[in-house]
């Protein structure tokens, strides 16, 4: 079982009446609620919190982007692998991903792959997200209708610059390229491994099974939820003669762990609430422009056997959260405990954890994910032993120089006996 | 009205093309909302063949996917009307169907008898854009689209089916329709019609709803600024659909334009003999 953390790089701190005040977090989200200098403490936060995962366990971190949105700040999340790639050493450098549709030409994320490959000595995992509606056809005004076959086709030559050693042609509907000719070129051979973030749309289920790519279904909804689009993967599986190796799918789980569960309510629920009621507040216009999905995709969620991101009720209490499958929390062993049920219910070998959600602090998402390493991890690593190969991880360089100094302690300590000492000031 | 299929392109394209009356025929082109067959039409009729082609991509007309850009659908059209053997044929074009026959008076002008445009898309003022109609809620889109809120035709078009077969059609065939729109509108509808406007040479009507909370009168304006000789009529009380609001008169001005045009040609004609 392989267990990696995720990070949305959230705004932590929006206005308490923002889902009332304002039209949406994503996509036209005003800009004077941005302070850049707390976003600076914000960010500095985030790489700590990612760099302190690798050194309680986590097999790896995972970072995403987005654009124009509240919840998640990483427009180009290569600029927080290239940090963390530089500060950790063993750890994989998942980024979930890049939007390839996006970037023309697409080998601009081949060459900063390769980059971030080569630097990381062979650790990083390449995500290719569609890209959601809301950074894609509305913060970059793609068009929908051409979207996902220009994602294919960026797909074609980014596979093509990795690993076709000649310079060669390409002749695209929507990239023409006389030299393609990549350097550096990744470490990984033939290529790093490929992931498929995707939000539900029943195309990629086939496109990931047929290609061997791994599917990572990240959303919000929590595990009861995320059954039906994970039983569909798999029936999809069944249906094209695919192993259901658990190593092929990864899922995205929001988890907070504390000493009792009230603790955890209390020390936590204002955040999960905050999540869910403030971040995820996003005008429903924006959900989809018309073209995202294909109408496949649509009749299944019109008869009910998908969902979609930002079908929510419009207010959830942290009990709402707990019971719907959510937010996973309590005690070490009541996480370990539904976690394991997680993992085999949806029959996935990569667990992605997001220990920081909403407004949590930076002090209690370094408890989380102490806790989380210390207690929880070990208990879930065992599971899939002996009985599946993960052919989707990193190839690290053997004899790999080590990277910058590591740190030696919890950086949290440091920075809290400075508030510390700011504050008696 | 009678509706039946026509194969453009070899069978590549398989149109829903919809029709009545006898006579010079002329071509009506729908707008995004998709294809509708009003009183408006039906006025036309007394003393046209009214042709209503449906959009690749809209109703029962395939080969939308064969479609990429609004370069694509142009040639179409251009099969299309090869198909039918029209020429010399008046071209009325509403929305996204006006922009579609700007577009083609723009490429072969000599083929086109006269223009009439109701709310065309195509041109982008910075200082008041077209309204992202893309996302609006049913509701919101309704309020946006008609003047009266309370009309028929606006309590029709801010309801959708909720339940059964009904709802799920309703849904897909909307999905399907705003896709297609958004093919040649997104992320602004703008394909820089304004750097070929000069050289539709056809007689040219603009008719505004003088409520078109969607695109502003303003762009009447800024067509008949562009199109030498174009005439600009306001419809009172209208939104974004005058030929729904008020078929009679939106439908008098066009046969009286269109007349107009007919009696100039051939004035036109004796003279030259």
């Amino acid at each position: 079982m392989k267990l990696e953390m995720f990070h949305l790089m959230p705004y932590r701190e929006l206005p308490e009446d923002f889902a009332e005040k304002h039209h949406s977090v994503w996509v036209d989200i005003p800009s004077h609620l941005f302070d850049p200098a707390r976003a600076h403490e914000m960010y500095n936060d985030t790489l700590d919190e990612l760099e302190f995962g690798t050194t309680v366990g986590y097999d790896g971190v995972c970072v995403n982007e987005h654009h124009g949105n509240g919840y998640g700040m990483m427009p180009s999340p290569n600029i927080m692998a290239a940090s963390v790639a530089r500060r950790t050493r063993d750890a994989a450098v998942i980024v979930l991903g890049n939007s390839i549709a996006l970037y023309n030409p697409p080998v601009r994320v081949a060459e900063e792959f390769a980059m971030l490959d080569v630097i990381s000595g062979g650790r990083l995992i390449a995500g290719f997200p569609v890209g959601s509606s809301q950074d894609t056809n509305f913060a970059y005004g793609m068009n929908p209708a051409t979207l996902r076959d220009r994602y294919y086709e960026a797909e074609r030559l980014i596979i093509e610059a990795w690993t076709n050693p000649d310079v060669f042609s390409f002749d695209g509907k929507y990239t023409q390229l006389r030299y393609v000719n990549i350097w550096p070129r990744p470490i990984q051979r033939p290529h790093p491994p490929v992931w498929i973030p995707g939000g539900g749309s029943i195309e990629t289920w086939g496109w990931c099974l047929e290609k061997g790519y791994l599917y990572a279904y990240l959303s919000y909804s929590g595990f009861k939820r995320g059954k039906l689009v994970m039983d569909g993967f798999w029936k999809k599986a069944d249906e094209l003669g695919v192993e259901r190796n658990p190593y092929h799918a990864g899922f995205l789980q929001l988890v907070a762990v504390g000493e009792s569960a009230s603790e955890v309510e209390e020390k936590f629920g204002p955040h999960g609430e905050y999540f869910y009621n403030k971040m995820l507040h996003v005008y429903p216009g924006f959900r989809e422009a018309p073209g995202y999905r294909t109408l496949d995709t649509i009749k299944m969620g019109l008869l009910g056997q998908t969902t979609f991101f930002g079908d929510r009720p419009p207010s959830l209490t942290w009990k709402d959260l707990l019971a719907q499958g959510n937010i996973v929390a309590g005690t070490p062993s009541q996480v370990t405990e539904q976690l394991e049920q997680v993992i085999k219910d949806l029959h996935i070998g990569h667990l992605m954890v997001l220990n920081q959600f909403g407004s949590i602090p930076h002090d209690l998402a370094m408890d989380n994910i102490k806790l989380m390493g210390e207690k929880v991890l070990p208990k879930l690593r065992h599971l899939w032993d002996g009985r599946y190969e993960d052919r989707w991880w990193i190839k690290p360089l053997d004899g790999r120089r080590s990277v910058s100094p590591l740190r030696t302690q919890a950086p949290t300590t440091a920075r809290a006996e400075v508030l510390t000492a700011a504050k008696a000031r | 009205m009678r509706k039946q299929q026509v194969a453009v392109r070899a069978g590549a394209f398989d149109i829903e093309v919809w029709e009545a009356g006898s006579g010079t025929p002329v071509l009506f082109l729908h707008g995004e909302g998709g294809p509708t067959w009003t009183s408006f039409h039906d006025a036309l009729t007394e003393r046209y063949r009214v042709i209503a082609p449906v959009h690749p991509g809209y109703g029962e007309s395939t080969g939308n996917d064969q479609l990429q850009d609004l370069p694509d659908l142009i040639y179409y059209y251009l099969d299309f009307l090869d198909q039918l053997k029209l020429r010399d044929l008046p071209l009325i074009g509403h929305g996204l169907g006006g922009m579609v026959a700007t577009e083609l008076a723009a490429v072969q002008p000599d083929r086109f008898t006269a223009l009439v445009l109701i709310a065309p898309m195509g041109l982008w003022l910075a200082d008041d854009p077209v309204q992202d109609f893309f996302v609006m809620s049913p509701a919101d889109l309704a309020a946006a689209l008609y003047h009266d809120q309370d009309s028929t035709a606006a309590r029709a078009a801010a309801e959708t089916p909720t339940e059964g077969d009904a709802r799920i059609e309703f849904h897909l065939e909307r999905a399907k329709s705003m896709a297609t729109a958004a093919k040649y509108l997104w992320p602004i509808p703008n394909r820089g019609l304004a750097k070929r406007l000069h050289r539709v040479t056809a007689p040219t009507l603009v008719v505004w709803g003088a409520s078109d909370r969607i695109a502003s009168p303003r762009y009447a304006e800024a067509f008949r600024e562009r199109i030498a000789g174009a005439r600009v009529e306001i419809v009172e009380e209208a939104g974004h659909l005058p030929q729904e609001e008020h078929p009679a008169s939106v439908a008098e001005l066009t046969s009286a334009f269109l007349a107009e045009v007919d009696q100039n040609a051939g004035r036109a004609s004796a003279l030259s003999r």
